[in-house]
């Protein structure tokens, strides 16, 4: 991997409300929230359920596995850190459990990326360079 | 103060920069004394200020006030980014009519060049900073080719069509001296402008710079009868559709009946439409939105028409933010200066015959996968 200790991928801020997505997936484990009360599952973590305002929020396992709504190969104005990793796959995925959420699915030129196909999260040892979670094609051989 | 004795009584551009060899309030000063000019009002008259900006902080209207020597009894600071230009606008009416000021002056710009427009958009909101930007999303490009691929694939959208908007705002900036890109564009040109966010190419994004725009919001009564612009109606919209990553649709669906009923016209009787053009899709989806065609249908809207100042739908003719140059807030206020331009019959080459009323729409504040904010402003020629 060439990842460069000088161009650092951006970090999220970790605080404590966020704290228990980004450490799942640092064991490459994609966490959302559910919330108690109306059933609402979403990614960007909250104080308070933004469906029912109910507190009562509790985490949840995704199996890890989605499709891709909508994407974009972002090829210019990347960051230093990204540049030598020009195209960068950006998606739109609905993961099993309903929740969406943005993020980058690493594949190679030869994977061709298209709406609705099957993606899956990233798993260690490679996910550990990444500093959200990210998805890589769904193969036949990892199905 | 009656509502109907309010409006829009002056307006004001700076030059356009590449570049921020100049602080912002700079801009805004040119901008803001271009404005009095044009309404014929003393320094002294002017008690409110609204600041429309995302580079302005920790700064902001009342020290804009402090920069321009002004006194204030009303002071606003705008939060919805690209929309926010027109909701300045809007509260500034309702403070004259509820009599916190008399004059208020609506300043929105920016002073920036690439290196700090990249670092303000990663970290444009919480959401992006810590949810979009570590992913390598290079800005905003990312968030709209999927807006966009999604609008080309669930409804057979073209880049052939959308990139008329480009092309023809293209030619009207031609006619703008204040236009930082000028140089004549040809479908070809757009067609196979280098890929930047696929489907997105070079010329389907903004070239940041620096600049100002500014209204002057009062009684109608205190200017000339041919320079009185009436606002006949005005609405905003925040969040919605709740949750959506990429919706195809901005919020300006909700209030649009509203919107042309209470200025008693419709999308037919507009001379001509100021949209924000951040990208030629969203462009695209506020025609669809303020109901100029149906849902997915603008692609062919888009072929039947052209969009020059002398088209059949005029568009951005002052060229928009895809020819002028992307001056943070201050593309939030630019269609509304260029309508207000056009009304007052001040347009020179680029005047759009006999133009009476005109649709302006806002668009700002992404964050997590799209703009959180809609506006929109119906003006017409006070008659």
């Amino acid at each position: 991997m060439n990842e460069s200790p000088t161009n650092p991928y951006p970090a999220p801020r970790e605080t404590a409300i966020n704290r228990p997505m980004l450490e799942a997936w640092r064991e490459g484990v994609l966490a959302l929230q559910r919330c108690a009360d109306c059933g609402a599952i979403f990614f960007i973590a909250r104080s308070l359920c933004p469906r029912c305002w109910s507190a009562a929020l509790a985490w949840l396992r995704s199996d890890g596995r989605g499709r891709i709504v909508s994407w974009s190969q972002i090829h210019r104005g990347l960051p230093a850190a990204f540049t030598a990793e020009a195209p960068i796959t950006l998606a739109e995925i609905e993961v099993t459990e309903g929740a969406t959420l943005l993020a980058r699915v690493v594949c190679d030129r030869l994977q061709s990326v298209t709406t609705g196909s099957a993606v899956e999260l990233m798993r260690l040892p490679d996910a550990l360079r990444y500093p959200l979670p990210t998805f890589v094609m769904t193969t036949e051989r990892s199905r | 103060m009656s509502r109907r004795a309010i409006g829009l009584i002056g307006y004001g551009s700076s030059v356009y920069e590449k570049g921020a060899g100049r602080p912002e309030f700079a801009f805004l000063a040119d901008a803001a004394r271009e404005a009095l000019i044009s309404a014929g009002l003393a320094k002294t008259e002017i008690d409110g200020l609204a600041t429309s900006s995302t580079t302005l902080a920790p700064d902001n209207a009342v020290t804009a006030a402090e920069y321009l020597g002004l006194t204030l009894s009303w002071a606003y600071v705008s939060t919805a980014g690209g929309a926010g230009g027109l909701a300045s606008v809007l509260n500034a009416v309702r403070a004259v009519e509820a009599g916190h000021a008399t004059h208020v002056l609506c300043l929105a710009g920016g002073a920036q060049d690439s290196g700090v427009f990249k670092e303000r958009i990663a970290r444009f909101t919480g959401a992006l900073a810590d949810y979009v930007t570590p992913h390598g999303s290079g800005g905003l490009n990312g968030l709209f080719g999927i807006i966009q691929r999604k609008h080309m694939e669930r409804y057979g959208t073209r880049r052939e069509e959308l990139g008329r908007i480009a092309v023809d705002q293209r030619a009207n900036a031609g006619r703008n001296d204040r236009a930082l890109l000028r140089v004549p564009m040809t479908i070809d040109d757009y067609l196979k402008a280098p890929i930047v966010a696929d489907p997105l190419r070079l010329y389907d994004c903004v070239m940041p710079c620096s600049g100002a725009e500014a209204v002057v919001v009062g009684p109608l009564d205190r200017v000339p009868p041919d320079k009185r612009v009436r606002i006949l109606a005005g609405y905003e919209r925040h969040n919605h559709p709740v949750g959506e990553i990429a919706p195809l649709h901005g919020g300006w669906e909700l209030y649009r009946d509203a919107l042309f009923h209470e200025a008693g016209v419709g999308p037919q009787d507009m001379d001509f439409v100021q949209a924000y053009d951040d990208y030629p899709i969203m462009v695209a989806i506020q025609l669809e939105d303020h109901g100029f065609c149906e849902k997915g249908r603008v692609g062919a809207f888009l072929a039947a028409n052209t969009m020059t100042w002398e088209g059949s739908l005029p568009l951005n003719t002052g060229g928009g933010q895809l020819s002028c140059g992307q001056s943070g807030g201050g593309g939030g206020m630019i269609g509304l200066v260029e309508a207000v331009r056009q009304l007052r019959c001040e347009a020179a080459d680029r005047q759009v015959a006999g133009a009476v009323h005109g649709l302006v729409s806002g668009y700002g504040m992404v964050s997590y996968g799209h703009g959180l904010s809609a506006s929109s402003l119906i003006v017409g020629r006070a008659t």
